[in-house]
């Protein structure tokens, strides 16, 4: 028997059955519902909205452009995220778009610095959105550590950059409702404590590596 | 076989080992082994890694046989996870001075066009190694394939320790975008 026979027959004895694969676009849609959820209560919670910010979206179509683009980057993120958690379901070119989305929403606040969707005003302005930012975030990326680490993300890192990315832009695109309206602003105490989730969601996944069994399947 | 037959019945192989039977896993495995050490060999040539790497593709699969779905094609699945492991394995190759001393010189080595030795042959068997640059190929060569240290491969190249340790991060990054591209 070589070594190869030995590890086979090894890997093979006393086989436990495994549950059945996830969808994982569904357990992508699964966390990020919840987690907007979560997100939105919070902040709900933690103090009044800016006044006449639903009624903003309805009126100006730049605003919801702008909150539907973030939308849809997020959503993107979170769901190569969890492909990035199976070997082989992330394509390329899903990646690629993914950041090019994420981009180019951050892109819309840089451009209203020349010409802001809304006009820049001081109303429903939130003492600590910067740390409410970068505390909400931090459950979100857990939880959806938690559920990476259980699949088999080869890039363990990358994955959870990818995650942390969308957790920490999920309670920044909320801001945008929930404090005052200002291009810097917005730039400075909402996108920069999204971002810099994305370098503690590393650190936080080079410290809490997936478990991996030795080969029994036990 | 077709690569289509292939593909239905590993996925079938995968689908019936998830429920627990070992046969099936056995068979399976049996198969994708003489699969990963054929992929192994045809870009990296029959290099002392190969068989490493195949035993660790193998544990590999079987860590994640659970996130294998069978809506999606296996192939993709089984080779995003032996092109990772090979190039950790490379990665992770340190100073093997057994190696060395199946090589009858270091000239010989590095050199592809001679034919003489053995051990050329085989490197240049490896398709995905031709397609580095002479640099990033002696580098890899050196220390990952023979296994020299990296003080030692500089002294041999006449270049520094830092240079040598950026020729390998890149000649290994390359070998990652190409076996990527390889699909």
């Amino acid at each position: 028997m070589n070594n190869h026979d030995s590890l086979i027959a090894n890997l093979s004895r006393n086989l436990a059955p495994v549950p059945p694969p996830p969808n994982i676009n569904k357990l992508a849609m699964l966390w990020f519902c919840l987690s907007a959820f979560f997100v939105v209560v919070l902040i709900h919670l933690m103090g009044p909205v800016r006044p006449g910010a639903f009624s903003q979206l309805l009126k100006e179509p730049r605003f919801l452009l702008e909150c539907l683009l973030g939308l849809a980057a997020i959503i993107w993120v979170c769901q190569l995220a969890f492909r990035d958690a199976i070997p082989g379901a992330l394509t390329k070119q899903f990646y690629a778009f993914g950041i090019m989305l994420m981009v180019f929403w951050v892109a819309q606040y840089v451009i209203g610095f020349v010409s802001p969707a809304l006009e820049p005003s001081m109303l429903g302005k939130r003492d600590h959105c910067f740390t409410e930012t970068l505390l909400y975030s931090l459950p979100l990326i857990l939880s959806g550590l938690f559920l990476i680490r259980r699949l088999y993300p080869l890039r363990p890192v990358r994955t959870a950059m990818s995650i942390s990315l969308a957790a920490g832009m999920l309670p920044a695109l909320y801001m945008q409702l929930a404090c005052m309206y200002g291009p810097s602003h917005i730039l400075t105490h909402h996108i920069l404590p999204g971002l810099l989730m994305v370098p503690i969601g590393a650190a936080i996944a080079k410290l809490w590596r997936p478990h991996r069994d030795t080969p029994n399947g036990k | 076989m077709t690569q289509g037959s292939d593909e239905q019945r590993w996925s079938r192989l995968m689908v019936s080992a998830q429920a627990g039977n070992e046969s099936d896993y056995r068979l399976l495995l049996t198969e994708l082994s003489s699969v990963i050490s054929h992929f192994l060999r045809s870009h990296f040539g029959n290099q002392h890694f190969t068989e490493d790497c195949v035993q660790e593709s193998l544990i590999a699969i079987h860590q994640a046989r659970h996130t294998y779905d069978p809506q999606r094609p296996f192939r993709p699945w089984l080779f995003a996870i032996v092109r990772h492991k090979a190039i950790d394995t490379l990665r992770n190759q340190t100073h093997r001075q057994k190696v060395i001393n199946d090589y009858r010189g270091d000239q010989q080595v590095l050199s592809l066009s001679c034919q003489h030795n053995e051990a050329e042959n085989e490197i240049s068997k490896g398709d995905i190694l031709v397609s580095l640059s002479p640099q990033h190929r002696e580098a890899l060569i050196l220390t990952k394939f023979i296994g020299y240290s990296i003080a030692e491969t500089a002294e041999k190249l006449c270049i520094s320790e830092s240079a040598v340790k950026v020729r390998i991060h890149r000649a290994i990054h390359k070998l990652q975008l190409l076996l990527e591209a390889d699909e």
